[in-house]
């Protein structure tokens, strides 16, 4: 197989907008953008939360537990769809012949799935304490 | 061919009856701890389920044959150009060792740590022994990623779980972001391999090498060496990592010193079998090719990689007393002397079928030092089970005195570390330096030229014997030291009475491995030679049974 570049120009095209972009973008706003000048805005870091203090704050573990619970069902979301989406339709991705073999083997990652909710569960990651 | 494909895509699951129980069993460990806390009950669970994939190896032996031996060549082809996972007799001696390997930790891991957290501790062993016998059996890219972190990921909660201190923590860490990034390096590597031959499956990839000799379809990519060497590279610095090969070892010495004696023990071995095996997968050393599929240079890179690290890591461990910070130097070190059979096997494809080639060499030292260095920290862990944990040179004084029969099992496998005749490191550290050596002995007949380049490389590869043997001596004085520690000065607090517990047994399992590898070694090197090369293997035993057919 030869290698053409010119598979590869909208790649570059769009490599070029980007770093067009992530110039132009600082640059117009420090051309017009208006200056008023405040406490508030004269702060290193604007934002909601006041920046001043130790680096090192501690978040409560919940915070953590929510964003692995979350992961486990995006995952699974993630697997489930594609699959559910071709497995029915005609002519679908999937060869007839590994339609079993693809289907045990969603039911094998769904039970690892439920194994890491149940131990969750039990772990009391629900209760919010 | 389709009918082929199905059977190679849809053949696996019963290969892997073994893995697939481990895990199974590893679900029921990490749920049922939940409701019943108890160490007892979750170590004899995890000993049954590996006891039962070990049942399970064995009813998958009857019923599959290897693919080396499939009668079918165009089936076997199909199997080996498609299939995720293979059966072959390399797998299944890493399977074994995952399982000996698997067994070995459970037992030594029974007292570890909080009782609250037995079950998932030994779940956490059962996914890393299941991870090794899936590095053994992967035929694929992808496959082989996910057994490697199906070892990483469970090896951070094993260092975490234990011992919750701040030393414990920064190990953890330490391990947990160095190990992320390796594996970051090893995909990198891997997407070029996959861009330049457009293949994951690691059959199809030596095979657009060009480095195996048979096969159906040779797609040789001859343009695209430069981009193969940058995969060489990347996919040896991630590999580098696990097997602690300068200069990626740093994290060693901290994370040994930080976490408990058990997992500084797993850390010693497991990631240095799975670390090889994915090496010698990766580079063409299994079969009959010669491990130069990604380049001619990777010899010389093993060359150098072994001569930094066997010199770095003995003439650091000189300096410690801490033992645990002295053992990860001596792992260091170790894998030294096994980068020597990497750097030396493509240079001994000529040679008969008698010799042992530079990766038998390495497979049979990597056992040897398993069980040799897994004994060591059992010795340290049994010793610390009494309340006063055995961690500095000093702890030892005079155990001589006051334990005579650990002092003699420590001092075996200090020996076996050494490399002291009739034991386990004696024939290793023998079959690699020896390998080296004869390099210099196999300089064909010919023209004048490639005679030039021989005698060049067999005084490389000698240099490279001079200077592991030097370091052989280096190491013997640390660990002489220990031993003199032990036998030649007073103790003035002795320890306390050692417990009988399930770790002395895993104890004296090592020192009984690291005395028959020792006394026997053929044991294990006609296997290994089975598995590395089974074509030559075949021709020997040919020859051997029945020299008038085989008479050449």
């Amino acid at each position: 197989m030869d290698f053409f570049l010119g598979t590869y120009y909208p790649v570059f095209m769009y490599l070029v907008v980007v770093i067009g972009f992530a110039i132009a973008a600082p640059l117009t706003a420090h051309l017009i953008a208006p200056r008023k000048v405040t406490p508030v805005k004269q702060m290193p870091y604007e934002s909601g939360m006041d920046p001043i203090g130790d680096a090192r704050m501690k978040f409560d573990v919940k915070f953590y537990l929510i964003a692995i619970l979350f992961l486990v069902f995006d995952v699974e979301l993630l697997f489930l769809y594609p699959w559910a989406a071709t497995n029915q339709t005609t002519g679908s991705l999937i060869p007839s012949a590994f339609k079993d073999v693809v289907f045990w083997e969603i039911q094998a990652f769904l039970l690892t799935v439920v194994v890491a909710y149940i131990y969750a569960w039990r772990k009391g990651v629900f209760k919010w304490r | 061919m389709q009918d082929n494909l199905a059977i190679a895509l849809m053949g696996f699951p019963s290969q892997l009856l073994p893995e697939i129980i481990l895990g199974l069993a590893a679900c029921v460990l990490f749920l049922g701890a939940t409701w019943k806390v108890s160490r007892h009950v979750w170590g004899t669970v995890a000993l049954a389920a590996l006891v039962l994939a070990g049942l399970a190896m064995w009813s998958v032996h009857h019923s599959h044959t290897p693919i080396e031996n499939e009668p079918k060549a165009e089936f076997a082809d199909t199997i080996r150009f498609s299939a995720p996972v293979l059966y072959t007799k390399f797998g299944v001696l890493f399977k074994l060792i995952g399982l000996i390997t698997g067994v070995l930790l459970v037992l030594l891991g029974w007292d570890e740590g909080g009782e609250e957290h037995a079950g998932e501790y030994h779940a956490c062993l059962l996914l890393i022994a299941a991870g090794i016998g899936l590095t053994g059996a992967a035929n694929d890219l992808i496959t082989l990623f996910l057994a490697l972190e199906l070892i990483s990921i469970p090896t951070y909660i094993v260092l975490y779980l234990p011992r919750i201190t701040a030393p414990a923590q920064e190990a953890a860490m330490k391990y947990f972001l160095l190990s992320v990034f390796s594996s970051g390096l090893l995909l990198f590597g891997f997407s070029y391999l996959y861009g330049v031959t457009g293949t994951t499956n690691i059959s199809g990839i030596l095979d657009s090498l060009g480095a195996s000799q048979g096969g159906i379809a040779t797609r040789a990519v001859p343009t695209w060496r430069g981009l193969v060497l940058v995969s060489l590279v990347m996919i040896v610095a991630g590999l580098g990592f696990r097997i602690t090969a300068v200069p990626f070892h740093f994290y060693a010495p901290d994370v040994y010193q930080g976490t408990t004696t058990v997992s500084a023990g797993m850390l010693a071995f497991v990631p240095k079998i799975v670390g090889f095996a994915a090496l010698l997968k990766l580079l063409g050393f299994v079969g009959d090719s010669n491990g130069q599929a990604m380049g001619s240079q990777a010899p010389i890179l093993f060359w150098i990689m072994a001569a930094v690290t066997m010199t770095l890591g003995n003439i650091l461990a000189l300096w410690q007393t801490n033992i645990k910070r002295l053992l990860a130097y001596s792992s260091i070190a170790h894998a030294g002397y096994m980068l020597i059979g990497l750097a030396v096997a493509p240079r001994m494809t000529g040679t008969s079928a008698d010799a042992v080639n530079g990766v038998e060499a390495v497979v049979f030292y990597l056992a040897a030092y398993g069980a040799m260095t897994l004994g060591s920290f059992a010795v340290l862990h049994v010793l610390s089970q009494s309340g006063k944990t055995v961690e500095n040179e000093d702890d030892l004084v005079g155990l001589g005195k006051t334990h005579p029969v650990m002092a003699l099992v420590m001092v075996l496998f200090l020996f076996s570390l050494i490399g002291m005749p009739l034991t386990a490191g004696f024939v290793g550290k023998f079959l690699l330096f020896f390998d080296a050596m004869s390099v210099f002995s196999s300089i064909p007949e010919g023209n004048a030229e490639a005679v030039r380049q021989a005698t060049e490389q067999g005084r490389l590869y000698g240099l490279l014997a001079l200077i592991g043997a030097v370091n052989a001596a280096i190491g013997a004085w640390y660990y002489l030291r220990l031993a003199s520690a032990m036998y030649l000065r007073e103790a003035i607090m002795p320890l306390p009475a050692v417990k009988t517990t399930p770790a002395v047994f895993a104890m004296v399992v090592c020192a009984v491995l690291t005395l028959v590898l020792g006394m026997f070694p053929s044991t294990l090197l006609s296997p290994i030679r089975e598995a590395i090369r089974p074509t030559i293997a075949g021709q020997a035993k040919i020859a051997a049974d029945g020299p008038k057919v085989a008479q050449r």
